[in-house]
């Protein structure tokens, strides 16, 4: 599991993931992904390149969600391919975390 | 997807099995042997992502949260076709009781209006499985999640006769 970070106008955050988000892809952003909510306000997670995701990997997401949206700040998914949306459907993390199909549409979200 | 009840009853032979024992960093050998079993049988992507996804939360689960804290005991995974066009996964544990057939999902807001980072297993279980039975066994738990592609019907009839 990779992780990388990109800032964009406006103080926007493109965190990009890549690869599986299973237990131990979970594991390997954990730290990373904490740091990013600590420090970032807005934030926008790129899971084009996420094969899988499990509730661990969910979970990864959720906790920084959390700990952005508690200090004011937003955080937002784009680009899952149909399985993992799937997952964030039958989950209802769609619910509580915006999901938005491509880059502009998530920077339009939060801007 | 509509749960079936209808695996208990069926006698079938074991085609594979794996067995866990180190805990929660050896789930990785979990999505090596679904690949493997997706490589060999021909199972398509969204399937074998199914099968990936529910087996995790069943094995995650119950290594999470099945024994006291700082133990480690064996899950056991077992592959057969109890049918053709089916496949069924059954994990056995020797767990404190936990039935995921019968457990209430928990909401995704807590009391506080606070996103809730647990307890979504259960939900993608019930979401990606076909099947999903339970039962206790005198030492502990075996849950059968079973999966249909009736794509793999002739595929599967062929390939496991010529199974050494």
């Amino acid at each position: 599991m990779e992780i990388a970070t990109e800032e964009l106008p406006g103080e926007i955050t493109r965190v990009i993931l890549a690869g599986s988000l299973d237990i131990a892809g979970a594991a390997a952003i954990d730290l990373r992904m904490n740091v990013i909510a600590g420090a970032k306000r807005t934030v926008l997670v790129d899971l084009r390149q996420v094969s899988f995701i499990g509730s661990m990997g969910l979970s990864a997401l959720v906790a920084p969600a959390r700990a952005i949206k508690s200090r004011g700040g937003k955080m937002v998914l784009f680009g899952p391919n149909q399985l993992v949306a799937r997952v964030l459907r039958a989950s209802l993390v769609d619910t509580i975390i915006p999901v938005y199909n491509d880059l502009e549409a998530a920077i339009a979200a939060v801007r | 997807m509509a749960m079936e009840t209808e695996y208990a009853q069926v006698q079938t032979e074991v085609i594979d099995r794996l067995v866990l024992c180190g805990g929660l960093s050896e789930t990785c050998r979990l999505s090596e042997w679904v690949q493997s079993l997706a490589a060999r049988y021909c199972i398509d992507d969204e399937l074998e992502f199914a099968i990936h996804l529910c087996l995790e939360e069943a094995v995650s689960n119950i290594i999470r949260h099945g024994y006291p804290p700082g133990t480690i005991e064996p899950v056991t995974v077992e592959f057969s076709c109890p049918r053709e066009g089916g496949l069924m996964f059954t994990v056995e544990d020797s767990a404190r009781p936990f039935n995921p057939v019968l457990e209430p999902v928990m909401p995704v807001l807590d009391t506080g209006d606070e996103l809730t980072i647990g307890g979504r297993g259960v939900r993608l279980l019930r979401a990606f499985a076909h099947v999903l039975e339970y039962d206790r066994t005198t030492t502990g738990n075996r849950l059968r999640i079973g999966f249909k592609d009736p794509r793999l019907q002739a595929l599967m009839s062929t390939r496991m006769v010529s199974q050494p």
